[in-house]
């Protein structure tokens, strides 16, 4: 089989649990968590490799990987089934050395897949991550580490002093080459945070992958392992800087704010944006939503194939859902599916796709202090019962 | 039972609105053009190996019917094909259906494993199972079935193809005729052998006769030679032939019983996608009973109305029983009422544009008024 080589392939890492997410990650890999009415997080990564240019993309799968498996599919929604790109599913598998079995870290799933890699003959490899909410030209980022020369380029972000030591933090020179990596550090020298976006050679990563890899002690990570390696071994590491819109939605919290940052007229995250950089997903074949004449929608947005019968403010309603008769939604992520009844009331909430509030439950409500946000969530198919109440930050 | 299906797409000609585009690509539903739903039906039933003939400003249609891919017909063989004229016979016009079949003789004969066809236009717009029509053709023995709808004949309407059935026989059939209301009109979808369908082409074209409905329906039933089962459809039939019936039948589709039947009756509807955002909704717009597609930005107020993909409804608007298509902006202020925007038009802010239910005003594609 004849294999193109590939300038640039990427990795996107997609087996996490990501079990901050609680309830919604109990069924569902991360990745597959629904996002913005009719998207799911892996469509921001994968529709910036292809608004990017990048046409090869490998999977890497491990926890609950059914939904996802059955999302990505061929790669169409994202022009990744063409006949020299693929939207590869890349999940562990058995092998003859026994070097094999789960992934044991991020470092490790690709060195998994180094025979994958190695088909595409590719000068550079993107590893991304599967549960961050950005728009990014990885391109641009490619062409950097080009032109500096690096081994490794990694993508950094400006947080809050008083924040770096919840982040692998990169203390750089001035022209920005990285001269130290610290994970979490309890006493940050800076302020860049690496956002888990890397560049590197392939000829660069495959060796030490290979010497992690037969290193015992490691726990073949990214950020513990690789980087650290790279550094000690005299080769040139860049941060890029990035100033746009990124999430870390491995939380409760941080997914519902993230849904509600693309709320407003100039919304923190605009998903409309340029119409070259658009964000794609698999389509759900559904028809236009019906407005009804006794509802109300403020500051919200809704998707396509839902009926609105009720009162919806400041929240995202995805496809196919339902908003009854007196209901009312508010300060709420809905996901694809949702059937909320009439006189039913939603605040501060994240019902998980096709769960179900019955007539005049309640579900949520007001923030006592907006630092410790108390969300309501409701799991895959959850019911609450009909006149019955699901306290603010409680799950079902 | 293998069936292969072929779509007409010149078949009514709704001015302005068709002046640049064929009926099968016009806008229809908020998401949709009006193919989608044939096409939608055929796949729906398992049919793999679809023609679409198509004649004129067939240019809209193949960008967006493409390979077939949204409604799984990308296929290595069969799949989809456009039967567009040959440059010798560009020039003039088909007569009729058996005519334009004639020049597509090489798409019927390929393929021997199918052994149905079921030729379907896409002027009426309905969402049913056509497995079961097929089943019901097989069963009754008969030449050719013919799918109908009662209610739609009542003495004044033009009908290409009316039939009186009583106890399941049919005892009349009229075509281009007011027909009164105790017949069915044809929904335009016929199933046929394959066989049979190719020789009654030659036959008919060899005697200098071309349409399907007076020739091979209505002649071939009146001289014994062809024998006609009717199939009565129980769904929504739109029957989108004028651009009064376009617009009547749009702002129908906002009813909760047609809206179930057209989108969601024996399968989902298949179209383009387009990959929008879902549609936002302001702080200070009302949207009163109306269907509204992704992508749009509505800060004004709209009722009883059809929104396609991205409409900006911008504030103090005042949008009512209107059809807006893609990528319109009504401006500030403006007023419509009775109104068709087609694609890409600006309504410039305070614009007032007021039409009347049985004469809709239209604003053609790319306009700013």
């Amino acid at each position: 089989m004849y294999f193109q080589k590939k300038r640039v392939i990427a990795m996107l890492l997609a087996g996490g649990q990501g079990s901050r997410l609680k309830v919604l990650t109990e069924k569902t890999a991360k990745p597959a968590v629904p996002f913005g009415g009719k998207y799911r997080i892996i469509d921001f990564p994968l529709s910036n490799c292809v608004n990017s240019g990048i046409d090869t993309v490998g999977i890497l799968t491990q926890y609950q990987p059914l939904e996802l498996n059955e999302y990505i599919g061929n790669g169409q929604p994202w022009n990744l089934n063409k006949t020299h790109s693929c939207a590869q599913v890349l999940p562990p598998y058995e092998r003859h050395d026994k070097k094999s079995g789960w992934y044991k870290g991020t470092a490790n799933a690709i060195y998994q897949n180094i025979d994958f890699v190695d088909r595409f003959d590719p000068d550079y490899v993107v590893v991304l991550s599967g549960d961050h909410i950005y728009k990014m030209d990885y391109a641009a980022m490619v062409a950097y580490h080009e032109e500096h020369g690096a081994s490794a380029t990694i993508a950094v972000r400006n947080v809050p002093l008083s924040e770096a030591s919840r982040f692998g933090i990169l203390n750089t020179n001035p022209d920005n080459t990285i001269y130290e990596f610290e994970e979490k550090p309890a006493k940050p020298k800076s302020t860049n945070a690496s956002m888990g976006i890397y560049c590197f050679n392939w000829k660069d990563l495959r060796n030490a992958l290979l010497v992690d890899e037969d290193d015992p002690k490691s726990s073949n990570d990214f950020g513990k392992n690789i980087i650290p390696y790279l550094l000690n071994n005299g080769h040139k590491l860049m941060a890029y800087p990035f100033d746009g819109y990124w999430k870390d939605v491995g939380t409760i919290s941080s997914l519902w704010e993230a849904n509600m940052e693309l709320l407003g007229k100039n919304p923190a995250f605009n998903l409309r944006g340029d119409e070259r950089f658009k964000i794609y997903a698999r389509n759900s074949a559904m028809p236009s939503s019906y407005i009804d004449e006794a509802s109300r929608i403020t500051n919200a947005f809704v998707a396509e194939g839902s009926s609105i019968y009720g009162t919806v403010k400041h929240s995202v309603i995805s496809v196919g859902c339902t908003v009854g008769k007196g209901a009312l939604v508010e300060d709420s992520v809905v996901m694809p599916g949702v059937t909320i009844e009439d006189g039913a009331i939603v605040r501060n909430a994240i019902l998980g796709e096709n769960s179900k509030v019955c007539k005049n439950a309640v579900v949520g409500g007001a923030f006592d202090k907006d630092e410790d946000r108390k969300i309501s969530v409701t799991s895959k198919g959850a019911v609450v019962e009909a006149g019955s109440v699901l306290r603010p930050g409680d799950m079902l | 039972m293998k069936a292969m299906g072929i779509i007409f797409t010149n078949d009514a000609s709704l001015g302005d609105l068709t002046d640049k585009r064929t009926m099968a690509s016009l806008p229809y539903g908020g998401r949709y053009r009006q193919v989608d739903f044939a096409l939608s039906n055929l796949s729906s039933a398992g049919i793999r190996h679809i023609g679409i003939i198509a004649r004129h400003n067939f240019q809209s249609l193949m960008n967006h019917v493409g390979d077939g891919e949204e409604w799984g017909l990308e296929m290595e063989e069969g799949g989809l094909e456009f039967l567009t004229p040959y440059s010798q016979s560009a020039n003039h016009s088909y007569h009729g259906k058996l005519e334009s079949l004639a020049d597509a003789m090489d798409f019927l004969e390929y393929g021997n494993d199918d052994e149905m066809v079921i030729m379907i236009d896409s002027a009426v717009v309905s969402n049913l199972d056509l497995k079961d029509v097929l089943k019901a053709h097989v069963a009754s023995g008969c030449d050719v079935t013919v799918v109908t709808k009662e209610g739609i004949c009542n003495g004044s309407k033009m009908i290409d193809l009316a039939l009186k059935v009583e106890d399941g026989k049919v005892t009349d059939i009229v075509v281009d005729y007011a027909a009164p209301a105790e017949y069915v009109a044809s929904m335009d979808i016929f199933v046929l052998s394959k066989k049979f369908l190719i020789r009654s082409v030659k036959d008919m074209l060899a005697r200098d006769k071309y349409h399907m409905d007076r020739d091979l329906v209505m002649g071939g039933w009146q001289h014994g030679v062809v024998s006609v089962n009717t199939y009565p459809f129980g769904g929504v039939a739109q029957f989108n032939e004028s651009v009064q019936e376009y617009f009547e039948h749009s702002l129908d589709l906002i009813n909760e019983d047609v809206r179930q039947d057209i989108f969601y009756g024996a399968h989902p509807v298949y179209t383009k996608v387009r990959d929008r955002v879902p549609t936002y909704y302001g702080e200070d717009c009302h949207i009163d009973n109306c269907l509204a597609a992704d992508g749009c930005i509505l800060e004004g107020n709209v009722k009883n109305s059809v929104l396609f993909r991205q409409v900006t409804v911008c504030a103090g608007a005042q949008v009512d029983e209107c059809v807006i298509m893609n990528d319109t902006v009504v401006g500030e202020g403006c007023e419509l009422k009775y109104v068709i925007l087609d694609k890409n038009v600006t309504v410039t802010p305070g614009a007032k544009l007021i039409g009347t239910r049985n004469n809709p005003i239209i604003i053609k594609r790319g306009e700013t008024v």
